[in-house]
């Protein structure tokens, strides 16, 4: 026997015995040609999925990921609201085999399914339970100003925990910053000054080098001249003494030689 | 000689030095000394016509001597005292002479000094002979490659032209200034020259030259790479964008405020004039505006 053989044996078998199908059958009897049943069946899978959607998103890491499914959750429940008054008016129709009672119960039914709708979790009443609004990746279809909508409250401009403590970090922030203005500032005024004491070194240079020949040359001019000075008074003191021998040696010949050294000078 | 008595000795060096039939050869060592003694004491008793000319002979005797640097020493006593007897032409001629003095003996600094301060005198009294003096001392300095000492006389020039109120000859000389310091390496000077070069054209509220200067400074590396260039851009566009607090508190910043107190001054003054309407007529001198069917 081929697959096919089989595929069609199986089928024809279970259309007999679909009768007892239990679940089948309770389906199928539950709701028949109700319409509406059909249609709240559909609407309650339909939340189910929208849920367990946005579980997801919650567990996502990838933001882009939880951003699409939070986008898919919320067109899914665009949809069933505007598939609401749908339902509405199916609840309206009699069905056959319903007591009036139902009918009302029906009524209520669908209100209580847009609720349920609409409490549906996506990602917008998420984003706005993140403290202080830093939040910018998902779009707020909802974006409502002055949400508040007038209770303004005594705690509405009290100072919460969390703002005191983000002015506090301003603050010291800011004062931090003045001090480090501050320093800069100093800084730079030390190194114009370290600038143009360079420039000023590197102009006075030459002339250092200028001055040290010039004075290499006066020491050796002092030099010379001194070695001078000591030789002549060298010489002078020799001289006088040689003078004072001869004066006190020759004193008998002073007369002749004085009269010979007249002589000599004249 | 202990004479003490000036006219005496000016009389005795005049007979040394005139020459006539019984003297062939003046005596100008001698005259000299007279000379020289005669001007000490003239200048003593403040008798500063007397002691002026008594320097001049001196001057001439010591030139005649061949020792021009002596000859240039007494030159500007000379002028020191004609200054006190306000006679600029004088005092300009002396510190002339005894510039040219020193440059025969070699000597380019003291050559500048004396025209530096010559210039200096007659700051008051003969401006425009003071500009050209002070000119003339910086090509000295250069000519020798001693433009390090040059920066001085720079900045005094740079001064006199603002109070004479020469702003674009301020400009073009700022920008001879930081030639000389690119030459000796000086780049903080340099930079400092090219700021305030676009202080004094923003002053003259003339944008586009500023502008223009500006873009020329910038093709200098070291310029570029200062804090003195960031100043300028910061200034730059805050002019063009009208912004006259901005404007202000640059002028305020330190960087100007480490530059020559004359351009401190002017910066405090910006901006001159209207800075929004400089806006509309940078608009307009941009031309027709781009022609979107234009595809050249």
């Amino acid at each position: 026997m081929s697959v096919i053989d089989i595929l069609f044996r199986v089928d024809e078998i279970c259309k007999k015995y679909d009768k007892y199908d239990i679940d089948k059958q309770r389906q199928q009897n539950a709701y028949g040609d109700d319409a509406f049943a059909r249609l709240y069946a559909t609407f309650e899978s339909e939340i189910d999925s929208a849920l367990e959607k946005f579980e997801r998103a919650a567990a996502e890491k990838n933001r882009a990921t939880s951003v699409a499914l939070n986008a898919e959750v919320r067109r899914t429940k665009a949809r069933l609201l505007e598939e609401i008054p749908k339902l509405h008016k199916l609840a309206q129709k009699k069905v056959k085999g319903l007591s009036k009672e139902e009918l009302v119960t029906r009524g209520d039914l669908v209100l209580v399914l847009q609720e349920r709708i609409q409490a549906i979790p996506d990602g917008s009443a998420a984003a706005a339970k993140q403290g202080g609004g830093w939040s910018t990746s998902t779009s707020h279809k909802n974006i409502k100003f002055d949400s508040s909508d007038g209770n303004f409250d005594d705690g509405f401009f009290q100072p919460s925990e969390e703002s005191s403590q983000f002015r506090q970090e301003h603050e010291m922030r800011k004062m931090k910053q003045a001090c480090l203005d501050f320093i800069s500032e100093g800084l730079e005024t030390l190194k114009e000054l370290a600038h143009d004491m360079n420039e000023e070194l590197d102009r006075q240079v030459p002339l250092m080098d200028e001055i040290d020949t010039k004075t290499d040359r006066a020491t050796a001019d002092i030099k010379n001249t001194n070695v001078r000075l000591k030789k002549t008074l060298l010489e002078l003191l020799q001289h006088k003494q040689q003078k004072e021998e001869d004066g006190d040696g020759g004193k008998k010949d002073k007369l002749t030689q004085g009269r010979r050294s007249q002589q000599g000078r004249g | 000689m202990a004479s003490s008595d000036p006219e005496k000795l000016m009389l005795k060096g005049d007979k040394l030095t005139k020459l006539s039939l019984t003297r062939w050869n003046a005596d100008w060592r001698n005259a000299t000394t007279l000379y020289e003694q005669a001007a000490i004491a003239y200048r003593f008793a403040k008798k500063h016509e007397m002691a002026k000319i008594a320097f001049e002979k001196a001057s001439k005797g010591q030139e005649m001597l061949s020792s021009p640097w002596d000859a240039a020493k007494h030159m500007e006593s000379a002028a020191s005292l004609a200054k006190e007897l306000g006679n600029w032409k004088e005092v300009a001629d002396f510190y002339r002479r005894s510039s040219e003095l020193y440059s025969e003996c070699g000597r380019s600094q003291p050559a500048s000094d004396a025209l530096a301060k010559g210039a200096r005198v007659l700051e008051e009294g003969a401006p425009e002979e003071a500009v050209q003096m002070y000119t003339d001392a910086c090509v000295l300095l250069e000519e020798d490659g001693k433009e390090q000492m040059a920066f001085d006389l720079y900045r005094d020039l740079t001064a006199l032209y603002v109070k004479l109120e020469k702003y674009s000859d301020a400009t073009t000389l700022l920008l001879r200034w930081g030639l000389a310091a690119d030459k000796c390496n000086a780049i903080n000077s340099q930079c400092k020259a090219y700021l305030s070069a676009i202080i004094v054209y923003l002053y003259l509220h003339d944008i586009s030259q500023a502008e223009k200067c500006y873009n020329d400074c910038s093709q200098i590396d070291a310029f570029l790479r200062s804090d003195q260039n960031r100043c300028a851009t910061k200034l730059l566009t805050a002019y063009n964008e009208g912004d006259v607090e901005e404007i202000k508190s640059v002028a305020q910043s330190s960087t100007i405020r480490h530059l020559d107190h004359v351009i401190i001054r002017l910066a405090k003054k910006l901006p001159t004039g209207d800075v929004s309407s400089s806006l509309r007529n940078e608009s307009k001198d941009d031309g027709e505006p781009l022609d979107e069917n234009d595809l050249t």
